[in-house]
């Protein structure tokens, strides 16, 4: 309720020429009336053009419409104008002092002007009619003030006067994408529509200005007043001061969470808009407060004319900032644009974020393609990341072409705005891109099956070796045991038959254990498992059928499939050696960034064959094997599987 | 002579158990794994340890780490490790810390009686033990300019004796020549292949299978 005393004023205080009060963006005014029309922009679809043609029939369309609000505009501004400096001339803040017509007119000028600039952009069509409504809007109080003209004009104004600020918090909860994204912006926005609609609608209805204690301007006008319930009127206008301060409030929450939660990149996207409706929101509550008090919105009261005056600088900025986000925008299209040109070069893996990146000043960025074989997201290069998941700052864009899904991009930003920007090009280079992440992956993949295979040959080689030795090598050490005793007991008997076939019988299987000792040891040198390659080569060197040097020997270990592999290699370049009647040969085995590098070098023919096995072995494990006429160096990662 | 036996495989551990009881070895202690073995030591003190070199848990070189253990706590009791591989490199990590009352000998050598028995004396008279056949594998290393062909027939007949880890009284006696004659063979070959060692020390063995691996 007002906390004014209402007799003071129970008449009109102006009983005319005294505008409304409603200068500045506050939900409705006083002073109102009668049926609202459906003020309320349920709004267009996500403008999302098609193509072509139908795209420039609506440019063009888009032209003649942007002229002809732009006149509208201009013409709304100009009455205003009038008006102040007429009949609003103590009764509007435009008509107050020059200083109050230059805010009302840049104010309202500038969401005109933002409004026109930002349909030229076909994708934010609705945010620019936004604009340019909100724009109109504003000089609505001023156009209350015009007694001369036909009342339905200045009862019309006081409706539309009440719009201004569901309009502006609609514009600056939607920026930058288009949509009002959150739950709560989108609670504030809808209710901020739904309190301006109603109250505009019992104030049109049931407020008499003339009863009205707070009317300051035209107070005889209001051509849809049904019946005057004064005590109704004033108290949606209490009420709805108070919701002013509530929404002033909300906005406020909203904006600064926003600009807490995001990102520095986001940041500075955001905050031109999002700072000064915090200023507004301030200015919009301080007015509510103020006309608790005073009921009647006296534009020469210094503190009311001086939240007037950072309310119509908070709607400029905001303006200048929705305008500078649409060109931001555009000119990041431009830079996308300008990517698409130059994918026809075949890019390198990763050329793509990193040029989004740079076009979205975005270093964050980043793409995950959908492997739809692997069902797992894969960087460019293959390599599996996790499943991209929107957080505080970052929002998440899932791609797709043709229905399959593509690519999820991770960025700045509130709101799905990216894919938008992209172009099919983009969205093509994206694919392929995705398809290049794809073999690489399967490469990847291929790559850790083979190294399994050879990790597992190798296992089984070892557990062969170690086999041999607990089973068949300790059978023939019993059975040699027993021919002995047998061959004792033939000795004592005096059987000499016996015995010599029993020295037979012992030579043979003393004969078999030699050779199972070193058929076992060419399956897997159990020294190599246990004391690594220094040792195992050495042992090497002694039995090798040509001089064998060492020159260096590395003792640090490896995992066991690199040391298997770097062993095999010198054992087979050896052998090789010595195939081609080399003198002799000299191995090095040398750590080196994480690699083990081999080099065998003899003094041998020229070889002929290459050592094909070898290679797929070292292959297999991620190395490399490069094969000379008399020298062999192999590089394998010393890392482990 | 007091023996305790550790060997994993039952059967080649009862063998060897009956071949030393047969031979009037008194075993006063048998051990299928480490454990075992270093608790029969400890509490039998007998005059050596017969030590396979894989045993459990992990059947990788555990023989080698309790030999090592043992020389060190008790350095009154031989340490003579069983072992499948002809593998220098144990047999001279095994003399690294302890070359004196070591051994390391093939395991299919211990079922010939003599050897064994001829084995664990040596060991006891503070000799070293090397398994012929590493020895004689090492000395036919191929090499490219071969030192061991400055030294004469008998000098290399020296050398594999001393590699084996006998003592020039003990070499003296397998070549029926006098220790003197022994001692001036040792002189020479150290000094051929300019081996710095002492010639009379427990390290020469260690030293002659190293040179005998490098060059």
């Amino acid at each position: 309720m007002d906390a004014n005393p209402r007799s003071a004023l129970t008449h009109r205080c102006y009983p005319q020429g005294g505008t409304v009060a409603s200068t500045e963006i506050i939900p409705h005014q006083r002073c109102h009336n009668q049926m609202m029309k459906r003020a309320e922009p349920r709004l267009a679809a996500p403008a999302r053009p098609g193509m072509t043609a139908s795209r420039a029939a609506a440019a063009r369309a888009g032209g003649a419409v942007r002229v002809a609000a732009g006149l509208a505009g201009l013409a709304v501004a100009a009455g205003a104008l009038a008006i102040a400096e007429g009949p609003g001339r103590a009764t509007t803040y435009a008509g107050s002092s020059p200083a109050g017509a230059a805010f009302t007119l840049s104010a309202g000028l500038a969401l005109i002007a933002a409004g026109l600039i930002i349909r030229l952009d076909p994708g934010a069509r609705r945010t620019g009619d936004l604009a340019l409504l909100a724009g109109v809007t504003w000089f609505a109080p001023v156009w209350v003030a015009w007694q001369d003209g036909p009342p339905l004009v200045p009862s019309l104004a006081m409706v539309a006067g009440g719009f201004t600020f569901p309009l502006v918090v609609h514009l600056v909860l939607a920026y930058p994408d288009g949509r009002v994204g959150s739950a709560p912006a989108r609670a504030l926005v809808t209710a901020a529509y739904a309190e301006a609609t109603l109250a505009a609608a019992v104030l049109a209805l049931f407020r008499d200005p003339y009863l009205d204690p707070g009317c300051l301007a035209n107070c005889n006008v209001n051509v849809f007043l049904v019946h005057p319930v004064p005590s109704l009127a004033n108290a949606v206008e209490a009420a709805d001061r108070w919701f002013a301060v509530a929404a002033a409030a909300a906005l406020t929450a909203v904006c600064s969470a926003r600009l807490a939660a995001a990102s520095r990149p986001a940041r500075r996207r955001i905050a031109p808009v999002a700072v000064p409706a915090i200023a507004l929101a301030a200015a919009v509550a301080a007015r509510a407060i103020a006309l608790q008090q005073t009921t009647v919105e006296d534009p020469f009261n210094p503190a009311l004319f001086t939240i007037f005056a950072v309310a119509s600088a908070a709607v400029i900025a905001i303006a200048g900032g929705l305008v500078a986000g649409v060109t931001r925008a555009r000119a990041e299209r431009r830079a996308i644009a300008r990517i698409a040109v130059n994918l026809s070069a075949a890019p390198a893996p990763g050329a793509l974020q990193s040029a989004l990146a740079e076009a979205l000043h975005d270093p964050g960025l980043q793409i995950a393609y959908w492997l739809p074989g692997a069902r797992w997201y894969a960087d460019a290069t293959g390599q599996k990341v996790p499943e991209p998941a929107a957080r505080p700052g970052r929002t998440v864009t899932r791609l797709t072409r043709d229905g399959h899904p593509i690519a999820a991009v991770t960025h700045a930003g509130t709101g799905p705005g990216l894919e938008g920007h992209l172009g099919p090009a983009i969205v093509l280079g994206l694919e392929n891109e995705r398809l290049q992440a794809e073999l690489l992956a399967q490469l990847d993949q291929l790559r850790a099956s083979r190294a399994r295979i050879v990790e597992t040959a190798d296992a089984e080689r070892r557990r062969l070796e170690r086999d041999l030795h607990d089973g068949a090598q300790q059978r023939l050490l019993a059975l040699s045991y027993d021919i002995r005793l047998a061959r004792a007991s033939a000795e004592a008997a005096g059987h000499t038959t016996a015995r010599a076939a029993l020295t037979t019988a012992a030579e043979q299987t003393q004969g078999a254990l030699e050779e199972l000792r070193e058929l076992a040891h060419g399956i897997y040198p159990a020294v190599l498992a246990e004391a690594g390659i220094a040792p195992a080569l050495a042992t090497l060197a002694d039995t090798a059928p040509l001089p064998v040097n060492i020159l260096s020997a590395d003792a640090r270990r490896c995992p066991a499939p690199a040391e298997a592999a770097a062993y095999f290699t010198v054992a087979e370049a050896v052998a090789d050696a010595a195939r081609r009647g080399a003198g002799h040969a000299t191995v090095t085995v040398i750590h080196d960034g994480g690699r083990l590098i081999v080099t065998v070098a003899d003094d041998g023919a020229a070889r002929a064959a290459s050592l094909a096995a070898l290679a797929d072995r070292v292959g297999a494990l991620g190395g490399s094997l490069l094969i000379e006429p008399a020298r062999c160096r192999a590089e394998i990662p010393c890392a482990s599987w | 002579m007091r023996v305790v036996v550790a060997e994993d495989v039952m059967l080649t551990r009862e063998g060897i158990t009956r071949l030393l009881t047969d031979s009037g070895i008194d075993v006063v202690g048998q051990a299928g794994d480490v454990a075992a073995l270093l608790h029969a030591v400890r509490t039998t003190q007998p005059d050596a340890a017969i030590v396979d070199i894989r045993m459990p848990p992990t059947h990788t070189d555990e023989g080698l780490v309790a030999a090592q253990q043992i020389r060190t706590e008790q350095p009154g009791v031989s340490v003579l490790i069983l072992s499948q591989y002809i593998e220098p490199h144990y047999a001279m990590r095994l003399l690294e810390d302890h070359p004196e009352r070591t051994g390391y000998l093939l395991k299919e050598r211990v079922f010939d009686v003599a050897v064994l028995i001829d084995a664990l004396r040596r060991l006891a008279d503070g000799e070293t033990v090397v398994d012929p056949t590493i020895v004689a594998r090492l000395i036919a290393r191929k090499r490219t300019a071969d030192p061991l062909d400055q030294l004469t027939e008998r000098e290399r007949e020296v050398l594999a004796l001393i590699a084996e880890g006998l003592s020039n009284r003990a070499i003296a006696a397998r070549l029926f020549v006098t220790e003197r004659t022994v001692e001036a063979h040792v002189k020479q070959i150290f000094q051929k292949l300019s081996l710095s060692t002492d010639p009379d020390s427990h390290r020469r063995v260690l030293a002659v299978l190293a040179h005998l691996r490098t060059t």
